[in-house]
């Protein structure tokens, strides 16, 4: 890594945790609906799978040292035996998933509608479809839910998540279209 | 770069090093997250009040550092008010608050320099395994710090700067030229510790290494 790889994935560690800044909306059951998912899917979208998901790790980092990083000022290390750990822990292959499939999808000679499109569906498949799958995998046996009430109860998030991946996507491709960022 | 929010001074917050003020923040924040009995919440809150005092930091100051943390509490304490009941958010906003308090606390006391220390001895083991490199892992955490506060900055600015011209507040508008302007700022960081001449030694590509090292500026 170059020290402007490390200045980026230390800035979009930084992006994710200035959107828990932004109020959020905490639901019964203690899971808060977040901006800080829409930070990590713009990690994977500008930075690429590696950096996007070493700027996910770096916000965990953050958490372990004890700093009210996430949400609502949570933080220390009770955070990873909680009911969100599973999501947290996703992040980062979130962020891996949507900025590899990002990577995949690469082709400036596309319209700007067409790239936007792609964008949001390489936010979807990292930030929501793997996402889900680890928090709900987490909840389901690592806090005991089983897996249909940990499905019901993650399932009232994708509207909102979905509604993040198109904004992810329409901000990355005005963003890269200004600063020229190679994704890896 | 911007201000730290740390801030000289000789309390025995100070005094202490780095590493066992991290540590005692962990256990701290990690029991009270298994403390439900409001009165030893209240209590782990005067603590903390009594703490982040003893810093030499008015009251009025430390309000002032942790303005946007209480509006995400009071979000936080209504909304569980609403959903759950009183005494569970009673219970959670005194949790919250005694977490920020002793965090800041630690925060206060400890200069950057000291942080990336204790990171590269903590990032150490996972470099003998050749998982990492300690320096920049440990760089790379103490420039997110940093990063954080400048991002707030330049978002009041860019508002202010479209609330002149007489448009209005929109997510999507402040979005995109935020972060262009902190990824241009970003790499101008970047250069500027490289001419500083980070890392000491290997994988920078392309830079000169031969630039003598000047003292950074205060």
């Amino acid at each position: 890594m170059t020290t402007r790889d490390i200045s980026l994935v230390a800035l979009m560690a930084a992006v994710i945790v200035a959107l828990g800044v932004v109020p959020a909306i905490p639901l019964a059951g203690g899971v808060p609906i977040t901006l800080q998912s829409m930070g990590v899917m713009l990690a994977g979208l500008v930075l690429g799978p590696r950096r996007g998901a070493a700027a996910v790790l770096v916000v965990i980092a953050l958490v372990a040292l004890g700093l009210p990083v996430l949400a609502g000022g949570r933080g220390g290390l009770a955070v990873f035996a909680g009911p969100t750990a599973g999501f947290l822990l996703g992040w980062v292959l979130a962020a891996f998933v949507t900025g590899f499939l990002a990577q995949v999808f690469e082709a400036p000679e596309k319209s700007t509608p067409v790239r936007t499109l792609q964008l949001t569906l390489a936010a979807i498949v990292g930030g929501i479809v793997v996402l889900y799958l680890c928090g709900i995998l987490w909840l389901a046996f690592f806090m005991k839910m089983g897996l249909a009430k940990a499905f019901a109860v993650s399932i009232a998030f994708v509207p909102g998540d979905v509604a993040k991946a198109v904004v992810a996507a329409l901000v990355t491709v005005q963003v890269r279209r200004a600063v020229a960022i190679e994704r890896k | 770069m911007i201000a730290a929010l740390a801030r000289p001074g000789t309390s025995p917050l100070h005094r202490i090093a780095a590493a066992p003020k991290l540590a005692g923040l962990a256990i701290v924040a990690t029991v009270l997250f298994f403390v439900d009995e409001p009165r030893l919440l209240a209590a782990a809150f005067a603590a903390a009040l009594v703490v982040a005092r003893s810093t030499g930091t008015r009251f009025a100051e430390i309000g002032r550092d942790l303005r946007g943390a209480a509006v995400v509490l009071a979000v936080l304490g209504l909304a569980d008010w609403w959903l759950i009941d009183g005494p569970t958010a009673i219970a959670v906003v005194l949790r919250l608050a005694a977490i920020a308090l002793f965090a800041h606390a630690v925060t206060m006391t400890t200069s950057t320099a000291e942080l990336t220390e204790v990171l590269e001895r903590i990032f150490g083991p996972a470099e003998r395994l050749g998982l990492l490199d300690a320096a920049r892992a440990a760089l790379t955490v103490t420039l997110a710090l940093r990063f954080v506060p400048l991002i707030v900055e330049e978002a009041n600015a860019i508002r202010e700067a479209q609330a002149a011209r007489g448009l209005d507040a929109s997510p999507l508008a402040l979005a995109v030229p935020l972060m262009v302007r902190v990824i241009v700022r970003s790499e101008a960081l970047a250069d500027a510790i490289d001419a500083r001449g980070f890392p000491p030694e290997g994988a920078r590509r392309g830079a000169a290494r031969h630039i003598p090292a000047r003292p950074p500026s205060p």
